[in-house]
């Protein structure tokens, strides 16, 4: 008799087991109407909670040193991230002059400006790549916003470099909306313009055009910006206009440049050097 | 390992799904996942227990009181059922419905038939009362529906890492 009851029981234990746990369930629910009842079951919560709270609490104290220290480091590895990121967000800004499409087709050796005088009348600039980063003289020197200057002179990690506002500077330069062409002269004292000098009477200029290089050196490529048309006045001799330039290269505050060194074509520097040499003779 | 995937999805379930409501009625109960990739032969009594603890600690942690634990141990009663419906006939103890052994779409429907019936237990419970059955009937379709896509999704997920 007992025998049977406990071979029933056990074989349908899983009944037994599914009745008890649904009979707990739902005496769990229906016994959490009322809100005293309901705090009993929804204290779980909050006893779960404030036992987490108290031990992280306690945690957290006692863990005060190590996450001051962790703190401390993680506060200096992020201030040499933050020069590096500087200064790499620097070079990444000078590197995408994007000037115009032109200059993509150029390799620019991206450069730092170490020195730069610009209250005597051959102002020089020294910038921080020199023969070792492939840096020769009569390579042209741009920044973000337009042309610089060109290079003079190099030493293995240094270089100096001719700028705009340097009275020995002779840049060709054109009006992008025509073929007149002259030359860029500066005068001492203004260093945010300089002078176009050589511009035919007959070519028509407008106020706020753009003045840029004409590719006639092998200095620069055609088409790198260099100023908009100040103002627009006679030359000495009234046979041509002299144009100020409003420069867009900043140099108060220039610090990073580009050189373009792949743009002088050796083939025509020897062949004009060959023409000098023989009217020479 | 079970244990391990109980509090993943437990976590998963009362930190971001709870706080679901797709149309203002769609709540998936994902923690029915835990249990319907049991194996064949695994023993009734343990199923029953395991299902009616994830229901429990669900509903310590949503103030549901005993609908989840009484939903889960449903379906912990019904899936030796389910699972038998969907084994080979020949196939053993150790056989488990996953992804791999039954396919994407068998498995989606398998899991959506557990998923219903969890869900069924849960928003008959929930509401509790005949008058507004269409919006129940619509919070048990529509969240068996997302919960089996949610199923399918986890399953794919862990067996891909598992190889």
């Amino acid at each position: 008799m007992w025998g049977g009851l406990f071979d029933f029981l056990f074989k349908y234990k899983h009944w037994l087991v599914f009745i008890l746990l649904e009979a707990v369930s739902l005496v769990g629910l229906f016994s959490t109407g009322g809100y005293q009842k309901s705090v009993y079951f929804t204290t779980a919560n909050s006893v779960v909670g404030s036992a987490y709270s108290t031990i992280s609490s306690i945690t957290s104290y006692l863990n005060l040193v190590s996450v001051n220290r962790e703190l401390e480091t993680e506060n200096e590895k992020l201030r040499i991230e933050n020069v590096n990121l500087r200064s790499r967000l620097r070079l990444a800004n000078t590197d995408t002059m994007a000037l115009n499409s032109q200059l993509n087709d150029y390799n620019i050796v991206v450069a730092q400006v170490v020195n730069f005088t610009l209250h005597k009348s051959a102002n020089l600039m020294t910038i921080n790549k020199g023969r070792a980063d492939g840096i020769k003289p009569e390579m042209g020197v741009v920044c973000s916003r337009g042309v610089v200057g060109v290079v003079y002179l190099t030493s293995e990690h240094y270089a100096i470099v001719i700028p705009l506002l340097n009275v020995n500077c002779r840049i060709s330069c054109s009006l992008r909306s025509s073929e007149c062409f002259g030359t860029l002269e500066w005068k001492r004292g203004n260093t945010r313009s300089t002078y176009a000098t050589g511009f035919p009477r007959h070519s028509k200029i407008r106020k706020g055009e753009i003045m840029e290089t004409n590719g006639y050196s092998d200095i620069f490529p055609p088409g790198i910006p260099i100023g908009k048309v100040g103002c627009i006045n006679n030359s000495e001799d009234g046979m041509s206009y002299r144009i100020r330039v409003d420069l867009f290269a900043n140099f108060e505050t220039l610090r990073d440049v580009g050189i373009i060194t792949d743009y002088i074509h050796q083939e025509r520097r020897d062949l004009e050097q060959s023409v000098e040499e023989t009217e020479e003779k | 390992m079970p244990i391990l995937r109980l509090f993943i999805i437990l976590a998963i379930q009362v930190l971001i799904i709870n706080h679901i409501h797709l149309c203002g009625y769609i709540t998936p109960l994902l923690i029915g996942y835990v249990i319907i990739g049991a194996r064949k032969g695994t023993s009734h009594v343990l199923l029953l227990l395991f299902g009616f603890l994830t229901g429990f600690l669900f509903d310590v942690f949503s103030n549901t009181a005993g609908m989840a634990a009484a939903s889960m141990t449903l379906l912990a009663m019904v899936l030796p059922l389910l699972i038998r419906l969907y084994a080979p006939r020949d196939s053993d103890d150790l056989f488990m419905p996953t992804i791999i052994s039954i396919g994407m779409f068998r498995y989606w429907t398998y899991s959506l038939l557990c998923m219903f019936v969890l869900h069924a237990m849960f928003y008959v419970l929930d509401a509790f009362s005949l008058h507004d059955w269409q919006l129940t009937l619509l919070s048990i379709a529509g969240s068996s529906l997302f919960a089996s896509v949610l199923c399918v999704i986890a399953e794919l997920l862990i067996r891909k890492r598992c190889g």
